[in-house]
Formats: C-alpha cells, sequence, structure tokens
C-alpha cells in the first residue's frame, strides 16, 4: 500500500518547524542564513536542507496574497532520478516513495540532472565530481527509519497547525480532493496524476504555476533514452563485437596453421 | 633485414598516453554502464580519474599538434578523410581475409589500411563529440538548460559505445590478430620489416621507397 504525504497550503502557517525537525531528525547541519528581504532561508535546498517553506506575495484582487509552499523531494512515481541512476543507488521504496542508498551511490550527478523539481542535491564539488546524492529520504534513512519503525516522518510529527498529513496514498488524494472541493475557486489538488501521481500531494489555492510548481511535469525523453536504449544498446553492441572477435581469432589462428602446416 | 620506419618516437610516445588516458576514461565510464560495478567506483573517486584522465586525453594530443610539426600533425588529421575506390575493394575482401583467407584479393594499402582509417575517423569524430559534450557536463551545469545536460549524457554515451567497441576490434587487429604479426611491435618499436610494409601497407611502402632512392639519387 502506497503511503503520502498531504501538504494543505491553507492551513501552513510557514513556521518553517518542519525545516528545523527535519534537520534534528536526519542529522543534518545548520547553514547560515542571509536576510534576502523575504522569511525564506536557506538560499535553496542543499545536502544539508532537505526541506525548505516558500513564501511568495502574489498580487490578488487588488491587495496581496501571501502563499507558502514546501520545498522538498515530490517521491515521484515516474522518478527522473530513479530512471537515471545508474547504479540503482536511488530507487523506489516498498511504500512508494523514492530513497536512496548513498553506499551505491557513484555522485555522477544524473538524478540531479533529471529531477523535473531540481531537488537532489550533491554533498560536494563541481569540479572534481567528488560528492554523494542527498535530498528528502522520507525518514527512512538506515538507522533513523522512522516509517520503518511505525512512525511519520518527522515534518508530519511536528507540524503544528496539521498542514502536513501523513497516510495511505489512496485516502489522501480522497482527503485533498474533498478539501479542494470544499475551497472552490482556482483551488487544486497537486500531485494526484503528475508523473504517474506524486508521494507528496499539495492542496493549493491557485494553479500549480503560481506556487511555482510545473505545470505539467515530465521525465526528460533524455533519462528514458538513456536507460532503455544507451544501457541495453551498449552491453549489447558491446557484448556481440567481443563474441564476434573471439570467433574471428579461433577461426584466423585455426586457418593460418593449417596454412602454415600445408606449406 | 631490412627495416622501415613506420611510426617516429614522438607519435608513439603520443599513441600510448592517449592509449592509457583512454583505458582510464572507458573503465572508470563503465562503472556507469554496470550497476554490479559500483563498489568499484569507490565513492565517486572514479569520477575523479575520469576527469584527470580527459584532461590527459584532450591535452596531450593539444600540446602535440601546436609544439609538434604543424604539417605532420595535419597529415594525420588528413589521412583520416581520405577515402577512394582502393577502401571499396577493402571493405569487399577484408572479411575473407582477416578470418584467415586468401590475402591476394586484398588492394594494396597505404599507410593504415582502410578499417584502421575507419577507427582513426571514429577517434576523432567520437573525441570530438566526447570532448564537447563531456565540457558541458563537467562544466556547464547550472548554466546551460537542464535539457542540454540531459541529452549531452546521452550525447556522451552513445559515442562511447561506437568509440568503445571499435577499440576492443582495434585492440584484437592490432595486438592479437595472426595476420597482423608487426602491428603492436610497430606502435612500441617504430619499425616493420620491407616484407611486412610491402605486403600490408603496398602503396605507402612504393611510396616511402621511391622517396628514399630520390634522396639517395
Amino acid at each position: 500500500m502506497a503511503k503520502a504525504i498531504l501538504y494543505d497550503a491553507t492551513k501552513c502557517v510557514a513556521c518553517r518547524g518542519c525545516q528545523v525537525v527535519c534537520k534534528q531528525w536526519n542529522e543534518l547541519k545548520a547553514e547560515f542564513t542571509e536576510n534576502r528581504g523575504s522569511y525564506e532561508n536557506p538560499k535553496d535546498l542543499s545536502p544539508e536542507t532537505w526541506i525548505k517553506m516558500e513564501f511568495r506575495e502574489i498580487p490578488r484582487n487588488g491587495s496581496v496574497a501571501w502563499l507558502f509552499t514546501r520545498r522538498a523531494c515530490m517521491h515521484c512515481t515516474d522518478a527522473g532520478c530513479v530512471t537515471a541512476c545508474p547504479t540503482g543507488a536511488v530507487y523506489h521504496h516498498d511504500l512508494g516513495f523514492v530513497a536512496y542508498d548513498k553506499g551505491k551511490c557513484t555522485g555522477c550527478g544524473y538524478c540531479v540532472d533529471f529531477c523535473p523539481f531540481e531537488v537532489p542535491q550533491l554533498d560536494g564539488s563541481r569540479v572534481t565530481g567528488l560528492g554523494r546524492i542527498d535530498k528528502c529520504t522520507f525518514c527512512t534513512t538506515h538507522g533513523l527509519d522512522r516509517i520503518g519503525n511505525g512512525l511519520e516522518p518527522a515534518c508530519v510529527k511536528t507540524c503544528p497547525p496539521g498542514a502536513l498529513i501523513y497516510g495511505d496514498r489512496g485516502e489522501l488524494v480522497a482527503e485533498g480532493n474533498k478539501r479542494v472541493a470544499a475551497l472552490g475557486g482556482n483551488a487544486t489538488l497537486y500531485g494526484e496524476n503528475e508523473l504517474d501521481g506524486l508521494h507528496v500531494l499539495y492542496v493549493l489555492t491557485d494553479s500549480p504555476e503560481t506556487y511555482g510548481l510545473p505545470k505539467d511535469p515530465k521525465v526528460s525523453a533524455a533519462a528514458t533514452a538513456w536507460k532503455d536504449i544507451i544501457q541495453p544498446l551498449g552491453w549489447a553492441a558491446g557484448g556481440l563485437v567481443a563474441g564476434g572477435l573471439l570467433i574471428n581469432l579461433i577461426v584466423a589462428r585455426a586457418r593460418q596453421i593449417r596454412a602454415e602446416e600445408e606449406k | 633485414m631490412q627495416e622501415v620506419e613506420r611510426y617516429k618516437l614522438s607519435t608513439r610516445v603520443l599513441h600510448w598516453i592517449v592509449a592509457a588516458s583512454f583505458l582510464v576514461l572507458a573503465i572508470t565510464g563503465l562503472f556507469l554502464f554496470a550497476p554490479w560495478f559500483s563498489a568499484a567506483a569507490w565513492w565517486g573517486w572514479s569520477g575523479v580519474a575520469h576527469r584527470v584522465a580527459a584532461a590527459i586525453f584532450v591535452l596531450v594530443p593539444v600540446l602535440f599538434v601546436l609544439f609538434g610539426n604543424w604539417s605532420r600533425s595535419m597529415g594525420f588529421v588528413k589521412e583520416a578523410f581520405a577515402w577512394g575506390k582502393d577502401d571499396v575493394e577493402w571493405f569487399k575482401a577484408a572479411p575473407d581475409y582477416y578470418f584467415g583467407g586468401d590475402p591476394s584479393r586484398m588492394p594494396p594499402q597505404g599507410h593504415i589500411n582502410t578499417g584502421q582509417k575507419l577507427y582513426w575517423l571514429t577517434v576523432l569524430v567520437a573525441s570530438a563529440i566526447l570532448l564537447a559534450t563531456g565540457v558541458i557536463m563537467w562544466f556547464f551545469k547550472g548554466i546551460v538548460t537542464a535539457e542540454v545536460i540531459q541529452w549531452s549524457i546521452f550525447l556522451h554515451s552513445l559515442a562511447f559505445i561506437g568509440l568503445g567497441v571499435f577499440f576492443l576490434v582495434h585492440f584484437q587487429l592490432s595486438a592479437l590478430h595472426p595476420r597482423m604479426p608487426e602491428s603492436l611491435g610497430s606502435m612500441i618499436w617504430g619499425k616493420v620489416s620491407a616484407k611486412y610494409a610491402q605486403s600490408h601497407h603496398g602503396k605507402w611502402y612504393d611510396r616511402t621507397s621511391a622517396d628514399q632512392e630520390a634522396q639517395e639519387a
């Protein structure tokens, strides 16, 4: 049974408790913050920041609407990172969300390049290429596994206004749709069908774009092409040629020897 | 036994530096193709090796061209693009020949034969693609769009498959094949026997021996 988190932007007060507790539970370092004219901090996700609240000021009905969103891994079903990961370090957890095994990560960074939400981060240098993936693990990090121990994710646990709920994905989709119907207007449920279903669902008061989310996220054809064409093609071509060469060597040697014997 | 110089020392040194860096690049790159190899990636140190080898693979030939004999370097490049009727004949006769068949049907070959020429052309073209896409993947993340990076990864892999597979052929024909007994030695010692030059690179042998006679006369 797939699990999910439902984030209700209309209930969120942007206290950023989820940001703090995520660092606390997952043992992530604090980062230096900087005033950029908003409560938003730090600047973006990083290897040490797996969730971050975003604040948007949108002109609406002659006034300003202050919109909050949660920026973290969306745990896609059709996940660009999982498709692109050459070593299987990034994979789908039994409960549907996207987990990773840092031990298998080579730091190639393809997960970063192929994520439609630009979520995964490499904890290393772009120049040397050293580094490994980091992102929200849905609280399943080895040794810090809340889900496996029957707990809800730390961000959900801490959320004071109850803007985050954890549960069976099917139930949360129904819950989200009910909420959207009650809100009316431009309200939408984001994540029900996007990328074959996200495991983090958003109740939004306006279009996804207003909240800085891609309207119709897609996994790049290049990712699928890499996994479905390049990898098999590489092995097939290499195998066929190696096999052909071996046959060639055996035949050529045998005929050469025969020719020498006949001399 | 009479011998003919086939590769100058600088050419041989260049060949082996490029060959060594290519092997490092190919093996560290292969870790990405083989999930069961990922432990060998050494927590990403294979990526560092890949970058160091890439710098050698690119810079050494560039220095060779810049500080070497310009017309000789251009001569090498031109070799890859000089195609003619004999090449067609070579393709017809080669499969039988390389499986140990009759050598008499092989058309006389230049300094490098048609197969070597095709490999050399592949090396030049694939290296250009690998270099361009590699530079994008290494230095242009966050500067170009995600799409450019994504298709660079695709092309980088595709070019590698072409080059890597052809490399296997190159390795066998130059180092293992009974028909090419002096090939590997020529890239190490620089010389082949006159007999080998005549039978394997007839056009080149005739040309060089004519030059030599002209010089001596």
